[in-house]
């Protein structure tokens, strides 16, 4: 009773403290919640959609890109196959860019396949619904959104061919889950969207629902037996599966730099009750000689940071849901932009997270208030009178600290450079990397600033060497400030490089793949492969004057023995292979490669599959399987999945089509594009496909923007744990201000002017600063190095080349010292007022 | 669309072909489709014995619905103005089941369709099929559906009747409200019947309507009563009566008796007397049926009393009617006979 009452005495004489706690806690909880949300709202959507898809298939039949002759269905269905569904689906352009999903199909095959589409689709008269084109039904959120009634029209864009559908019903969703997962959807019949989609004659798989047991492995045997070279069929959640796999890494980043802001968090709680426990050493002090049990006062100390810790939770969780709002919108920006269209309205309240993350609030607020209650139980009631004895102990534990630093450093290196590990292993590295630079900043900063103190005086004279002599003497303080500003700065030297160095790698790698001058391809949604381009448009492109040749690409995704693939089929142009950067080759690979015997395989392809030049990779054609060996390994960051690389020659014998999806254009050296560009458009017209014309610099352009737009969200979550790392700075200057109040008063009274205070203590935060700054490059370059190196190949087997631009180093250093300089204003301020006399009566 | 719809005169029928007058049928073609006809069946009907004694009936029905009089000018193939749809039902008397299905398939792909050489309609597995040149003689009827299925070779035992005026069948006022319409009145019938209890090996006799037309109901008729009845010596009545809203019956219901050779003689509606014994409604209450009934054909001297072998052989889909097999006992000419056949009732859920 008597402790807490002290303690609650204490924290409304010293509230900065303590609402800085709270504040630190309630960012770091709220970062913690909002990442979370956000990844389990993007998740949580992306699997709605999922399921409303795939309704009560438990079996699908593909066949990648290319899809699936028709006729297989009707081959299916008179052997008496069913439920079975049809199914022709792809993204078109609403007005305003806006991404829907078209989904074709058959609405009595539909029936026990997705009865909320069936009933959708049968609520329009089937007169109307097949023998008129562009029927189409959308479900009632779906038509509010976008104003749209029974009758209207909507108008639709698919690979640069306009489309007009017209509103035939508007259905009430049945369900949650179809009103969640079915948004964005538009559902039409198959001829529908065969004819916008531009794939006619095919279907792009078929829904089977196949009961367990005995009878359901027969009809899948006749399943089997019917299908075409090329077709596969596998269970109806694998390619969901895949997809959520697909952008696990990317969740999984975001939750580690969430967590990131929870450890400064956690800094700070440290940081408040450890100021706590040396402003009230004597207090405490005399509680242990009136015979307060060192468990007592432990259990206290902690329960104070624990409260803290609990109302920064209370605070942090709401303010974690509105910056949820912001970062769902950075994270499904991502994943539209990455990996496919991702459609999420709005963040999802996760009762599981809000628990966790509470829970983790008040969890590290207790952990981190526990090794200033156990200095506090620990110390005898003597010692805890005698006001240096905290120094001494700071000064005698700085270096065993810097040695465990030192340790964890080095665990957490072998855990990334050592053996080789997943992706967790990885962060928990990097963990245990930060957390190692941590321990080891105390010694660091003492032994900098004793080694400044000589040439600080030379420099400015005695306020210097007492700045940094000041540095060092606070260190019980001061520490924990450096802690919590060397953490942050080495997360933002670590990430600002690797982003620094990801973005040269993709610049190079642009620069050498764009050898030619003009792409031109039909618009397409990410994700999806863009539609075919009108036979003959190449040869048109290269009679155009001025064009010194063309490539073509084709670009679909097929079956292999590693399930769909990604393949590019090139007919490189009259550059060879100047555009493909290799990693590693065999010596004949590139002629291997083009007689159509060898392919080249992604590094991404690789580090996924495990495999290297020399290996195999077989695919399922419409010829048949063909084994092809693997030629060579090429950078490409085009997709994180990885792709694999075939010859034209390869691509026609084996899918025997002639589809391309992008033309490559070479034009004569010097030419003037803007006006080639022009000249291409003039020769493609008469084609009715709005095609785009893009220029190697565009290009470019291009991918570096969707490239910022992806780190966006990274560099959000690196700006909030700088922010909590400065709000530890303040607090930590502020509680060394009035710790050192006598002292500041004794220099009055010796004569320093109030500006001279004021000098003195800004020299002294600044040089805090600078040090932590100057102490975060080593770690922030081990991390950069760990991100780069380590963290991106484990999750997206992409190798970077770590580069370092000295003047971001020197950018970070100076927000350190900035970032403590601004801190330190205010605390400096108070220190610059205090009344000599009034502060040494209070001190004595 | 509604079934109904489709079989009623709405004005929507404008563009589509219309039987107006008697014109002569061609074989094998008409076996084949119509498609600028709206409406079109191939209902083939049927009871069964199996070894043990034990009935069944068996319904299986092709129709097909043209959705827009013009042939489409569209690119997928999947774009079809034909909307097949299929009944099938299995009569469990003695298990006192009444097993039925229902299916669409659009006429696009082969999913569903006729020809007319050999006689083939078929929506996906379930098919109706013959041989080359043998007509509707010889034909091989199968469906199945969870468990429930039928395999039967069917053999004519009668030529084909032409039922109406040569097979032109008026159904209303209005000169096109009529349909063409032909039938084969008895097949000799054997084959399996696949119950979810087992399979039975059957034989017994079927009956066949082809009819095609583009509007068959007037606006002032609710629905018919139609009957096919096959006597045991060898003699077959067909008659239908279209009910009026009003209840009275229409006078161009009509029928047909065919005697033991195959000769036809059409029937007008106030020859053949039907009075209605007793009534059945479906278990949700939604609709009520004639259930039994006396039936008199004086001209011959025929008096039977006729029963469904199982009082609920509703239909209830998305067109709901009563359709299922029935058995007769009655005189002829004083003498015995017995009698099987089939009886469909429409227009009478709300």
């Amino acid at each position: 009773m008597m402790l807490r009452r002290a303690s609650l005495r204490y924290h409304l004489r010293q509230p900065w403290q303590a609402a800085l706690a709270v504040l630190g806690v309630a960012l770091g909880v709220a970062v913690v919640v909002a990442v979370q949300l956000a990844n389990t709202s993007a998740e949580r959507a992306f699997q709605r959609s999922a399921e409303a898809l795939q309704g009560e298939a438990t079996h699908r039949v593909s066949a990648g890109t290319a899809g699936l002759d028709e006729a297989l269905y009707t081959e299916l269905r008179r052997a008496g196959i069913r439920p079975c569904a049809p199914v022709v689906a792809g993204y078109v352009n609403a007005p305003g860019g806006d991404p829907l999903r078209l989904l074709g199909v058959d609405p009595w095959a539909e029936l026990g396949v997705r009865d909320a589409v069936a009933s959708a689709a049968l609520e329009v008269d089937a007169g109307r619904w097949l023998s008129r084109g562009g029927m189409a039904v959308l479900f009632k959120p779906e038509a509010e959104r976008l104003g749209l009634g029974a009758g209207d029209l909507l108008p639709v864009e698919a690979g640069g061919r306009r489309h007009e559908l017209e509103v035939a019903a508007v259905a009430d969703p049945p369900d949650e889950l179809t009103a969640e997962g079915l948004r964005n959807t538009v559902v039409v019949d198959l001829a529908t969207a065969q004819a916008v989609l531009g794939r006619l004659g095919r279907l792009d798989r078929i829904d089977l629902v196949i009961p367990d047991g005995e009878a359901g492995a027969a009809v899948l045997e006749q399943v089997k037996a019917r299908l075409p070279e090329g077709a596969v069929l596998k269970e109806a959640g694998e390619g969901a599966a895949a997809l959520d796999e697909m952008t696990a890494a990317f969740r999984l980043n975001l939750t580690a730099f969430s967590l990131l802001a929870l450890l400064v968090g956690a800094l700070l709680i440290y940081n408040a009750v450890s100021f706590s426990v040396v402003q009230r050493r004597p207090l405490l002090g005399r509680l242990r000689a009136l015979g307060v049990a060192r468990g007592q006062l432990f259990r206290g100390i902690v329960a104070e940071g624990v409260l803290l810790g609990t109302l920064g939770t209370l605070a942090g969780l709401p303010l974690g849901f509105a910056l949820a709002d912001l970062l769902l919108d950075l994270v499904t920006r991502t994943i539209s932009d990455l990996y496919f269209v991702l459609s999420v309205r709005s963040v999802t309240p996760a009762p599981g997270v809000l628990a966790m993350a509470a829970a983790l609030g008040v969890l590290v607020s207790g952990v981190a208030s526990a090794g200033p209650a156990w200095e506090a139980a620990t110390v005898s009631p003597r010692t805890a009178l005698e006001r240096a004895s905290l120094e001494a102990k700071a000064r005698r534990l700085a270096g065993p600290l810097g040695i465990a630093g030192l340790a964890l450093g080095g665990l957490g290196a072998a855990l990334l450079w050592g053996y080789g590990g997943g992706i967790v292993a990885g962060f928990a590295g990097i963990f245990a990397l930060l957390v190692g630079a941590a321990l080891i900043v105390p010694w660091a900063v003492r032994q900098l600033a004793v080694a400044l103190a000589r040439p600080a005086g030379a420099l400015v004279g005695t306020p210097g060497r007492m700045a940094a002599r000041g540095v060092a003497s606070g260190l019980s303080r001061s520490g924990v400030a450096a802690v919590a500003l060397v953490v942050a700065v080495t997360a933002v030297i670590g990430v600002s490089v690797m982003i620094d160095s990801f973005r040269t790698s993709l610049t190079t790698w642009l620069d050498s793949t764009l050898s030619a001058d003009i792409y031109v391809r039909a618009p397409a949604q990410t994700g999806e492969t863009p539609p075919p381009l009108p036979e003959g448009l190449a040869a048109e492109l290269a009679a155009v004057p001025g064009v010194t040749g063309v490539g073509t690409s084709r670009r679909l995704r097929a079956p292999s023995e590693y399930g769909e693939i990604r393949l590019r089929a090139f007919d490189h142009g009259p550059e060879g292979d100047a555009g493909i950067v290799y990693k590693d080759r065999t010596a004949q690979a590139w002629a291997d490669y083009r007689a159509g015997e060898a392919v080249y395989i992604t590094e991404p392809f690789a580090a996924h599959h495990g495999l290297a030049v020399g290996d195999t990779v077989a695919f399922r054609t419409p010829e048949g399987e063909r084994r092809m060996p693997v030629a060579a390994v090429v950078r490409d960051y085009a997709t994180s999945q990885g792709a694999v690389y075939v010859s034209r020659t390869f691509y026609a014998e084996s899918w025997g089509d002639g589809v391309i999806n992008g033309v490559a254009v070479y034009a004569e050296p010097g030419a003037d594009l803007e006006a080639l560009i022009g000249a291409l458009r003039q020769a493609a017209q008469g084609q009715g496909q709005a095609l785009q014309f893009r220029s190697d610099a565009e290009i470019r352009a291009r991918s570096l923007a969707v490239f910022d737009r992806t780190f966006a969200v990274t560099r959000v979550l690196q700006l909030l744990a700088a922010i909590v790392a400065a709000a530890g700075v303040f607090g930590a200057l502020l509680a060394l201000a009035l710790e050192r109040t006598g002292e500041v008063a004794v220099l009055r009274a010796l004569g320093l002017t109030p500006w001279q205070v004021w000098g003195l203590e800004l020299s002294r935060t600044g040089l805090l600063g600078l040090m932590a700054g100057v102490l975060a490059v080593p770690p922030g370059l081990l991390l950069a190095a760990a991100l780069t190196g380590v963290i991106n190949e484990r999750a997206f087997g992409w190798s970077l080349q770590l580069s370092v631009d000295p003047a971001l180093l020197a950018k970070a250093v100076a927000l350190a010292a900035v970032a403590a300089l601004v801190a330190g204003l205010y605390p400096a301020y108070r220190a610059a007022r205090v009344a000599p006399a009034e502060a040494m009566r209070e001190d004595g | 669309m509604s079934v109904a719809e489709a079989l009623s005169g709405e004005p929507e029928a404008a563009g589509y072909a219309r039987a107006e007058g008697p014109q002569p049928f061609s074989f094998p073609r008409d076996h084949g489709a119509h498609p600028d006809y709206r409406h079109e069946w191939w209902y083939v009907t049927g009871n069964l014995e199996g070894d043990d004694g034990r009935h069944f009936g068996f319904q299986v029905t092709f129709f097909r619905f043209a959705l827009a009089p013009e042939p489409l000018q569209r690119t997928s193939a999947w774009a079809t103005r034909q909307l097949w749809m299929a009944h099938f039902t299995v009569t469990d008397t003695a298990g006192e089941t009444f097993h039925h299905f229902q299916r669409f398939a659009r006429g696009a792909l082969g999913l569903a369709g006729a020809e007319a050489d050999p006689a083939r309609v078929w929506l996906e597995d379930w098919a109706l099929s013959g041989a080359p040149g043998a007509g509707l003689d010889r034909l091989h009827a199968e469906a199945e559906a969870q468990g429930v299925g039928i395999d039967l070779e069917l053999s004519a035992a009668k030529p084909i009747v032409r039922q109406g005026d040569r097979g032109y069948s008026r159904k209303g006022e209005a000169p096109g409200n009529a349909s063409y319409y032909y039938s084969v009145p008895r097949l000799t019938a054997e084959g399996r019947i696949t119950l979810p209890d087992g399979e039975h090996a059957v034989e017994g006799s079927a009956w066949i309507d082809r009819e095609w037309g583009t509007s068959a109901l007037g606006e002032d008729q609710s629905g018919w009563d139609w009957f096919s009845v096959q006597l045991d010596d060898g003699r077959e009545l067909m008659f239908y009566h279209l009910r009026q809203a009003d209840g009275g019956t229409d006078p161009r219901s009509e029928g047909a008796w065919i005697d033991a050779s195959g000769e036809k003689r059409r029937l007008s509606s106030d020859e053949v007397e039907l009075e209605v014994l007793e009534r059945w409604t479906s278990p949700d209450g939604e609709a009520t049926y004639p259930a039994r009934w006396r039936l008199r054909y004086p001209a011959e001297g025929l008096e039977l009393e006729l029963e469904p072998t199982l009082a609920d052989q509703e239909l209830r889909g998305g067109f709901r009617y009563w359709e299922g097999a029935i058995r007769g006992e009655g005189t002829v000419q004083g003498s015995p006979v017995r009698a099987v056949g089939y009886a469909e009732l429409t227009g009478y859920a709300e």
